[in-house]
């Protein structure tokens, strides 16, 4: 540990701290832009000026450094016992002497010299870090007359716009392209003044490589200001009216932290969230743009029964009867229970709990969304598993004996008279083999989100809920337990998957009595083996690895 | 929606004569990359313009990323994106060539070519109908003691006067 005099401060860091991390730490805000914390740091912003103090000999004292350096190279580490400043510190800083003051004051002057003040009309405004830091460590007038360059707006990719107006060059972009994604697709063209961000053209504009790689919607996140601009995004909301809410990605087995922003009509956008062992500081697109289904008009949101060969809709009391009637009347031996990759733990215990101590069957198996391919980046990877919780869903569902899975579950399943599918894929298509086992089954009840070929086959379906409407944990492929919570009500009837089952659980004389998905966890951390810490309280934002 | 990705007709190679002086260059530097420079005067001394083709290969040829090559191409001035005229004809704008009226002597190249001062971004603005010339302002060219000065292609003529440039004309 270096210790380090931070303004009036004295405060203790980690050897190898840069001077913006450990005044973060600590409460004290330095502005940058071109540095961040999982990029290489260039210092050519020059934002994050700090005023270290030396010993100068001639005088005898600790006196200002004669030039300013910048916060984001400026790595503390412990001194050797003869060169301690003032006999103590390892290094004496200054992040809000005069100096500092009026040299970021004329660094934004600088910045801003070509920025158009179009914040009202960008996409960026109200979590700009240039409208921010401008506010509150800049000038309130800018002594430039001449003419501001206008480079023009560029298409950059699928997903991604880039306003150059607003561009201030800090090459975050640039450089999470070559460290991050290793794809490298972002340069600057022109030089100095006339400086551009862009993917390589021909002349005449027309592109020679777009920016199309499977994390490039992480620009826009780094941008510091509205310059790349999220197509999926642009002009849907203001960021201060949209709620926000700490979650986890269900696009895939990694598991990435993300932040759900969303307002009463639906979810609007996700954002990674930093968890320095899962995902860094990012995700990719298709965790990111894959969440459109939750706000989808085909939405399942009433009960169906089949009624002359065709689902109709009906209300809950119907739907249910006619499960709890079916239920009951089976041979426990030709049930077969199937839990979710897709849903909660808790999800999938109460279903496992309704399955043996209600029905009392062995036969519980696991379904999922389909797997995908996997894409590994220098710094990130993309798991194959397109299920947010397989690890997790097998260890609700097992409790001692093998979850059925692949060919040994189709094989159930094509010798059941009676299937309890829990779906939750989005328009999960089905394998001629799921389809042919599912199809011989007499009476088939799904538990689903969106129509699909799944619950074209049902007899009953009920409307469950997706990853964004509920709250839980899953479990990730490296063995870490994580909290989704709730942030938009499910559409129309639809409700929470372990309350249907347990309702039906209830209607069939079972005792279960959970009121919130926290009791369950509770439940699950005191008979599931390794969950004895993964109680939601715990695991708060961060998740618990299981032992 | 999105942008169309162009379609390169016809691949650029250097040619036998380039190839050698180009595995001669290439040993000269510790890294390909470092040999981007003298790559792309070769490319361009063969294609005439640095073209997308001609990015591509270069690129490749280095092992670099191909925004990289488009970076450096557009950085320095004197590389070519589109077609200029057989002759490049670079008249210094700076200081002591402007206190020299360097101005007559580009007024006179002007006149005499009819034609306009090519601009960075377009260079087909200084280039002749018969695409024999092209005529475009530069920075410094080192040589201040004998203001005013132009360069034609890759040779200098120093103290100019709209007399001597006509001699230089006719020569060509």
């Amino acid at each position: 540990m270096a210790f380090i005099k931070l303004n009036e401060l004295e405060v203790e860091v980690e050897d190898g701290t840069n001077v913006v991390e450990a005044a973060r730490q600590h409460g004290i805000e330095v502005p940058h832009y071109c540095y961040h914390p999982g990029l290489s740091s260039p210092a050519n912003c020059r934002m994050c000026l700090v005023e270290p103090h030396v010993f100068f000999p001639p005088a005898g004292a600790i006196v200002p450094d004669r030039q300013l350096a910048t916060g984001c190279t400026t790595v503390l580490r412990t001194a050797p016992p003869d060169r301690k400043l003032d006999g103590k510190y390892d290094f004496i800083v200054y992040t809000d002497s005069p100096r500092v003051k009026k040299a970021r004051e004329d660094i934004l002057e600088f910045l801003l010299v070509h920025h158009p003040l179009d914040c009202p009309v960008c996409d960026q405004a109200g979590e700009c870090d240039l409208q921010d830091f401008s506010y509150r460590h800049g000038h309130d007038k800018s002594r430039y007359l001449e003419v501001k360059n206008v480079p023009p707006k560029k298409d950059l990719g699928p997903d991604v716009l880039l306003y150059s107006t607003r561009c201030i060059v800090c090459t975050r972009c640039i450089r999470f392209c070559q460290e991050v994604s290793g794809s490298s697709e972002l340069g600057l063209i022109h030089r100095g003044s006339h400086d551009e961000i862009d993917i390589p053209r021909a002349h005449d504009g027309m592109p020679l490589q777009l920016l199309d790689n499977k994390l490039a919607g992480n620009v826009v996140d780094i941008c510091p200001v509205g310059a790349l601009i999220s197509k999926d995004f642009l002009f849907k909301s203001r960021p201060w009216f949209m709620k926000k809410e700490s979650s986890v990605c269900a696009g895939c087995s990694v598991g990435c932290n993300i932040t759900v922003e969303y307002k009463e009509d639906g979810v609007y956008r996700l954002k990674p969230r930093f968890h320095g062992e899962i995902n860094q500081h990012w995700m990719c697109d298709d965790g990111r743009l894959g969440y459109h289904y939750v706000n989808s008009d085909d939405r399942l949101q009433l009960p169906m029964t089949r009624v002359e060969e065709e689902l109709r809709p009906t209300h809950w009391a119907d739907a249910l009867t006619q499960v709890t009637e079916k239920l009951s009347e089976a041979d426990a031996a030709e049930v077969v229970v199937i839990g979710s990759a897709q849903g909660t733990n808790e999800d999938n215990y109460v279903l496992q709990q309704f399955a043996h101590e209600v029905l009392k069957t062995e036969q519980l198996g696991l379904f999922g969304a389909l797997p995908g391919e996997e894409h590994v980046f220098p710094q990130f990877t993309i798991e194959a598993d397109k299920n947010p919780n397989t690890a997790g869903a097998r260890q609700m569902l097992s409790n001692g004996a093998p979850v059925l899975e692949g060919e040994a579950l189709w094989q159930k399943v094509s010798e059941a008279s009676i299937v309890y599918l829990v779906n939750g894929a989005p328009g999960r298509p089905l394998e001629s083999v799921e389809k042919a086992a599912l199809e011989s089954v007499d009476f088939l009840i799904v538990q689903d989100v969106l129509p699909s070929e799944v619950t074209a086959l049902a007899d009953v379906v009920l409307p469950g809920t997706t990853f964004v409407e509920k709250d839980g944990t899953f479990t990730n492929s490296k063995g870490w337990v994580q909290r989704v919570r709730k942030t938009v009500d499910a559409p129309g009837e639809a409700r929470l998957d372990w309350e249907i089952v347990q309702q039906i659980a209830k209607q069939l004389g079972g005792e279960m009595g959970y009121h919130f998905a926290g009791e369950i966890a509770i439940a699950i951390a005191e008979n599931v083996p390794g969950y004895a810490d993964a109680t939601h309280q715990n695991i708060g934002d961060s998740g618990v690895k299981l032992a | 929606m999105s942008e169309e990705l162009i379609q390169i007709q016809t691949a650029f190679r250097f040619s036998e004569e380039n190839q050698r002086e180009f595995d001669e260059l290439i040993g000269h530097y510790p890294v390909k990359e470092a040999a981007m420079l003298p790559t792309l005067h070769l490319a361009q001394k063969q294609a005439g313009y640095v073209s997308p083709a001609v990015m591509t290969y270069v690129a490749e040829l280095l092992e670099v990323p191909l925004m990289k090559v488009k970076d450096v191409v557009t950085f320095y001035p004197m590389f070519f994106e589109e077609p200029v005229g057989e002759y490049v004809i670079r008249v210094c704008h700076t200081l002591p060539c402007a206190l020299r009226d360097c101005k007559v002597v580009l007024e006179h190249l002007k006149a005499r070519l009819s034609t306009d001062v090519a601009s960075e971004t377009d260079l087909g603005k200084g280039t002749t109908a018969d695409e024999k010339f092209t005529l475009m302002k530069v920075e410094c060219l080192a040589s201040c003691d004998v203001a005013p000065v132009i360069m034609v292609n890759d040779d200098l003529y120093k103290n100019l006067t709209p007399e001597k440039v006509d001699k230089i004309l006719d020569n060509l």
